[in-house]
């Protein structure tokens, strides 16, 4: 798996942490401990100017240490990455963690980085957008994202960014579904997503081949394994950060091209899939969506699955035409007589024109007192033709002379049950139970 | 202040007055950047890592830790333990907020549309409650009802959960498509030793209700000796019908229908939602 994140360095082995504690990422991740290197730990909190409380701390941001001070402690740690940190990556939409544009990684879990509070994050260790791209130049997943159209104002981007390269941190072959999953917390008002979809694909393709490539000079030439540029091949990335001690996170190497060391390469096949359990797909905890979308069960709620034809990629500009549909034919071309099968114009139209409407289904309207030919109306009665009398109160209904035909002649009693009739309009009910 | 155990941390919240003990902070900060709430000390419960898991207790008794997050609990290992509970985290907000917000922070919010809460309650499930030299039990319905509420000073650290081997279900209705807080939500659970059926409803109210006349009425009407026979209806669909309607008149009285026009006609969806909701969550813990 290619990484830039110092955060990756920490690689959880599920074996060893303790269930619940797998939130607080690597175990050994903090050596430093509550030491003096923790201002917050114990000490009174200190009191700004204005009187509000106040904190000056270290964050760990991409692997460097950067210090706060004074800074109030209800300062969210977007705010203090925008403002303090001059990191402006991370967005700022709604500061209610319902946008996702502020999305970084704090001890490798996906948050909204609107709703930490930065004092808290003292300790730990935090990824952001910047600390994605290597030396200026885009990642491959954001380079994916600008390749799929999936970046128009591009204010929600950096966030999707960071929750993409999460999910295929954990997940190396997401399904469309799980894509979703994952990035359901990330709104965009413009691209309508699908753009995100197919970058997700993309890369996953991309590095799945890298990794096979990887393999396969694994098993044909074993003994380059050393000289592959990482001796420490599960963490092979991490040692020029700290080599650079440039404090710019743009100091990381390229991740693209990177071959991934047949070793870790195994490493990330055996592991079990560490992608999020589906979050809807398999839940019967989603009610609405499943009416709304009956067609596929395992993607209710999402809006997955729903076909939308062969929609080829998106935002190419290009739109390929759905199988059935015919082209609508260029200016001029003459009318194929199938379009309206009862047509009689001929091509060219002008012959039928000056002729009048003869050809035509249309028929004139009949003369005023002209018997129509419909089979309904034959005609009112002559005038004085008494009306079949309405029978008398009580009579069944089968005894006057037009009786229905099929009806028995009796209305059920109240509350027995009606046979449904052969073209059944009985109700059929979405229980789904 | 980031104490390491939970002795330090009530220490801290006695020793520290108007301090707010921090859990995922998806609540809190929500309330700080909208300026509602102006802390005076922050005291951070992230590092308290006994609060993350959890245990078993005298063979019946699941012992969650407070800290566990909407993510932990969505997973496999968790579910197979309290599936309904596991099935509310997985729906509880978006993976950026299910990562860290906990179920401590859930119960001590006690938003109305909280997500674990109906689950809870219908488990009957109890918390402890930890202050500086003390702990106290209480039911989790006393302290979302507030008739005994968390005090200054006391922090959530447990919550015991009776463990079902039988069918429980959490259903949720939402506004849109995507994650989002619960319109109506319904939690269920079969107690067939004691041929009982437990129901919960959440979102419509400040906090879950018991509709316990619909419970012990449909509990009447299931087949519970047919349980495991092959192709067995356990309940006719006409009564579990009846018991959606049952359930959704009991939640969302008569009078609020006849509300200013808006209102009524809010009021009289819901009761359908909240109708449907029943209905299904009793078939699929009969399926
Ligand atoms: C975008 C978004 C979507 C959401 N969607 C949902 C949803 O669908 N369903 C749902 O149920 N919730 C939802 N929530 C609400 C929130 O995520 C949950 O309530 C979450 O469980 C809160 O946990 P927390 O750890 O973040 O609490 P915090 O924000 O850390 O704490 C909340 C409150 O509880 C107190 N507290 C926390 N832990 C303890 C403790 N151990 N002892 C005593 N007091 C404590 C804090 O002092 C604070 O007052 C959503 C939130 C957001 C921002
Ligand atoms: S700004 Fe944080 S989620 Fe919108
Ligand atoms: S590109 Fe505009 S919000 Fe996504």
């Amino acid at each position: 798996m290619t990484t830039t994140d110092p955060i990756d360095s920490g690689a959880i082995d599920p074996g060893t942490v303790d269930p619940g504690r797998l939130g607080s990422g690597p175990v050994e991740a903090d050596p430093r401990g509550p030491g003096p290197l923790d201002p917050l730990g114990f000490s009174p909190v200190e009191f700004g100017g204005d009187g509000r409380p106040c904190a000056s701390y270290i964050l760990r941001v991409n692997g460097f240490e950067r210090p706060v001070t004074d800074a109030w402690i209800g300062e969210s740690l977007l705010y203090v990455l925008r403002e303090r940190l001059g990191l402006a990556g991370a967005k700022d939409g709604c500061e209610q963690g319902e946008c996702g544009a502020c999305s970084v990684l704090v001890d490798g879990q996906l948050v909204a980085g609107c709703l930490v509070p930065a004092a808290l994050a003292s300790d730990s260790e935090i990824a952001t957008v910047e600390g994605l791209s290597a030396g200026g130049a885009a990642s491959d997943v954001q380079q994916a994202l600008a390749d799929s159209g999936a970046v128009q104002c591009g204010y929600c981007t950096p966030g999707l960014a960071v929750a993409v390269h999460d999910l295929l941190q954990r997940n190396h072959r997401p399904s469309e579904v799980e894509a979703r999953q994952a990035l359901c917390g990330n709104l965009c008002r413009c691209t309508g997503y699908r753009g995100v979809l197919a970058a997700v694909q993309a890369v996953a393709e991309a590095r799945g081949t890298e990794e096979e490539t990887g393999e396969d000079a694994a098993v044909a030439e074993p003994a380059a394994e050393p000289v592959a540029g990482a001796p420490e091949t599960t963490e092979p990335l991490a040692a020029p950060v700290e080599d650079t001690g440039i404090a710019q996170p743009s100091a990381t190497q390229p991740v693209a091209p990177q071959p991934v060391p047949p070793v870790s390469a195994q490493v990330a096949a055996d592991l079990p899939p560490a992608g999020e359990m589906p979050l809807y797909a398999d839940s019967e905890a989603w009610v609405e969506a499943e009416a709304l979308y009956p067609a596929e069960p395992t993607t209710a709620g999402t809006g997955v699955g729903i076909d939308y034809g062969t929609v080829t990629v998106h935002q190419t500009g290009i739109y390929e035409p759905y199988p059935g549909y015919t082209a609508t034919p260029a200016h001029g071309t003459p009318y194929d007589s199938s379009y309206e099968s009862q047509s009689s114009y001929e091509a060219p139209y002008d012959a039928a024109y000056d002729t009048g409407y003869g050809q035509s289904h249309y028929e004139a309207t009949p003369a005023h007192g002209t018997a129509a030919d419909g089979p309904v109306y034959d005609g009112a009665p002559v005038h004085g033709t008494p009306y079949i009398p309405t029978p008398a109160h009580g009579t069944a209904y089968a005894e006057t002379a037009a009786g229905y035909e099929g009806y028995d002649g009796t209305t059920p009693a109240h509350g027995i049950h009606l046979q449904p009739s052969a073209g059944g309009t009985s109700i059929s009910e979405d229980d789904h139970a | 202040m980031l104490p390491a155990s939970l002795d330090e941390a009530v220490e801290a919240l006695a020793a520290t007055p108007g301090a707010v003990p921090v859990a995922g902070a998806t609540d809190l900060m929500e309330a700080v950047n909208a300026g509602r709430l102006r802390p005076a000390a922050l005291i951070g419960l992230g590092r308290i890592t006994e609060l993350r898991g959890w245990r078993y207790e005298d063979g019946g008794t699941a012992v969650l830790g407070a800290g566990l997050t909407h993510a932990r609990m969505d997973r496999p290992d968790f579910a197979a333990l309290i599936p309904a509970l596991a099935d509310a985290a997985r729906t509880a907000g978006p993976p950026q907020i299910r990562n860290v917000g906990t179920l401590g922070g859930n119960i001590a919010t006690a938003a109305p549309a909280g997500d674990t809460l109906p689950v809870l309650t219908v488990l009957e499930a109890t918390a402890t409650l930890a202050r500086a030299g003390g702990t106290r039990e209480v039911p989790i319905s006393h302290l979302l009802t507030g008739l005994d509420p968390l005090r200054p000073g006391e922090l959530l650290t447990w919550v015991r959960v009776p463990l079902l081997h039988a069918p429980q279900v959490f259903l949720k209705a939402t506004g849109r498509s995507g994650p989002a807080r619960a319109s109506a939500s319904v939690a269920l659970v079969l107690d067939p030793a004691r041929r009982a059926v437990r129901c919960a409803v959440g979102a419509v109210a400040p906090v879950p209700l018991r509709p316990l006349e619909a419970e012990a009425w449909v509990a009447g009407c299931i087949d519970w000796d047919a349980r495991g026979e092959e192709g067995a209806a356990l309940i006719d669909p006409a009564a579990a019908a009846a018991f959606g309607e049952y359930v959704a008149g009991a939640c969302i009285p008569d009078g609020a229908l006849d509300g200013p026009e808006g209102a009524g006609a809010l009021a009289a969806r819901l009761r359908r939602t909240v109708s449907v909701l029943a209905r299904r969550a009793l078939g699929r813990a009969l399926k």
